[in-house]
């Protein structure tokens, strides 16, 4: 499997600016409730991870499968039950009306924007930078920092080990059978190798540490240096300029006749 | 004694999480194409996402450990590419906020499946203060509203709480929550004899 990518401004900016500034988007997209505005922010959002992330389009689109199946699943509740006035349709329990329709359309592009805001981190962001970005920007606790670290690297492990459990299984013949008591089973005949091993490794690693005088000092010195550049501010801007840009184009060309979408 | 959490538990307790948080992105595709079977079926199935916080608190048995889990979880989740995105980061926080405050409720000395049960309702209801915040569930109707948080909390209880306490007393048979655990006040006891 090929996961090659070219690098963009998006990687080059500061994992821990990259992360707070989207938190605090995340915070913003909470307290909007105009829907022409949150749907000019999520395509300014998507446009960003189309064509900044740096990935092959075939791979982003792959990945935008699910948000698809994510807003329709999390608008049909809303659409199909949620409160209203003016009924368009109303079968045995399920009762759309335009209200209910409009709030379950925002709730669908609230979901949307989240998940492409996070593909967008996860795209972009090397999880050693991030926590190295962490411990020398926001002063995190190195024994977390590193911790994280050994524990992102224990994934292949645990995979194969999943892997190795499977194919044992099947060489000695474990019959697959259905019903609650396979089902059991099998959890159980997965999981409890998996952790026991997991947290044996874990107990080795962290006494190989500590014998190496690993203390989680704050005071010590990093191997890779991030600090901040140009990148950082055109971020920001970005985000700011989508902001306004987006509201103004919500009053000046609204898609949807409906302003806040509470009952 | 020294009660804070050492390199040895912050490392057991991640790495526990970060296998959680396989599983949590895994969740994720079982959540969505359950919700289409519409009545809220999928909430039954939601209380899988606060396992970490119960299972990690019942193996290493010290404060801060439910909520570091959680969080490690919902980071874990977040870094390999959640469909939800932000949303699992805070949703994370605030789930392990709550679970840490029921085991710190009963000071963090009971471990048992009543207590357990209660963490999961815990985080329950911290993912509803969320859910009210971002879903506008208040907007559902009444009826749908109520078949809502009940199915999410009873599937909490079980998954997060009954199913949590019986893998980690099957983990314990295999000994390696010894290596991990605090000395009790009965080993201690046992040195005295």
């Amino acid at each position: 499997m090929d996961l090659s990518f070219n690098e963009t401004w998006l990687h080059k900016i500061n994992p821990t600016l990259k992360l707070f500034t989207m938190i605090l988007m995340f915070i913003f997209v909470l307290f909007v409730h105009q829907i022409n505005w949150l749907i000019n922010l999520t395509f300014g959002a998507l446009l960003l991870l189309w064509v900044f992330s740096g990935h092959p389009k075939k791979r982003v689109s792959l990945l935008l499968i699910p948000f698809l199946i994510i807003f329709i699943s999390t608008s049909s509740s809303m659409i199909l039950f949620g409160k209203g006035d003016t009924t368009w349709m109303k079968w045995g329990l399920v009762h759309i009306t335009e209200e209910s329709f409009y709030r379950g359309l925002h709730l669908g592009f609230r979901a949307l924007i989240f998940a492409t805001l996070g593909l967008t981190f996860a795209l972009t962001t090397r999880p050693v930078n991030l926590f190295y970005s962490l411990m020398q920007q926001v002063k995190l606790n190195p024994k977390y920092a590193y911790s994280f670290m050994a524990g992102l690297r224990l994934i292949p492990i645990m995979i194969e080990e999943f892997l190795t459990i499977r194919n044992a299984m099947k060489v000695r013949g474990v019959e697959q059978e259905r019903g609650v008591r396979a089902f059991y089973f099998k959890i159980k005949s997965y999981s409890i190798p998996l952790l026991s091993q997991s947290i044996r490794r874990a107990h080795r690693i962290a006494v190989a540490m500590e014998a190496k005088r690993f203390t989680g000092e704050r005071d010590r010195t990093y191997y890779y240096k991030l600090g901040f550049s140009l990148n950082d501010g055109i971020f920001v801007a970005y985000l700011g300029v989508l902001i306004l840009l987006g509201y103004y184009l919500s009053v000046v060309w609204p898609l949807f006749p409906v302003g806040d979408v509470r009952y | 004694m020294n009660r804070g959490l050492k390199l040895t538990d912050i490392l057991v307790t991640i790495v526990i999480a970060i296998g959680f948080g396989i599983v949590y992105k895994l969740w994720g595709p079982l959540y969505y194409f359950v919700k289409p079977l519409g009545l809220h079926i999928d909430q039954l199935i939601y209380g899988m996402w606060f396992m970490a916080a119960t299972v990690a608190y019942l193996i290493i048995r010290k404060p801060g450990v439910a909520f570091l889990a959680e969080v490690a979880a919902a980071s874990g989740e977040f870094l390999v590419g959640s469909e939800w995105g932000l949303e699992v980061l805070l949703f994370g926080v605030v789930q392990g906020l709550f679970a840490e405050l029921v085991f710190m409720a009963f000071r963090y000395k009971r471990f048992d499946v009543t207590v357990v049960s209660l963490a999961a309702i815990g985080s329950a209801v911290g993912s509803i203060i969320m859910d009210y915040y971002k879903g506008y569930i208040e907007d559902l109707a009444l009826w749908n509203l109520s078949l809502f948080l009940g199915f999410r909390i009873i599937g909490s209880i079980l998954i997060a709480g009954v199913a949590a306490y019986y893998l980690v007393k099957a983990l314990e048979k295999t000994g390696v929550t010894n290596l991990v655990r605090p000395a009790s006040k009965q080993d201690y006891d046992a040195l005295d004899q």
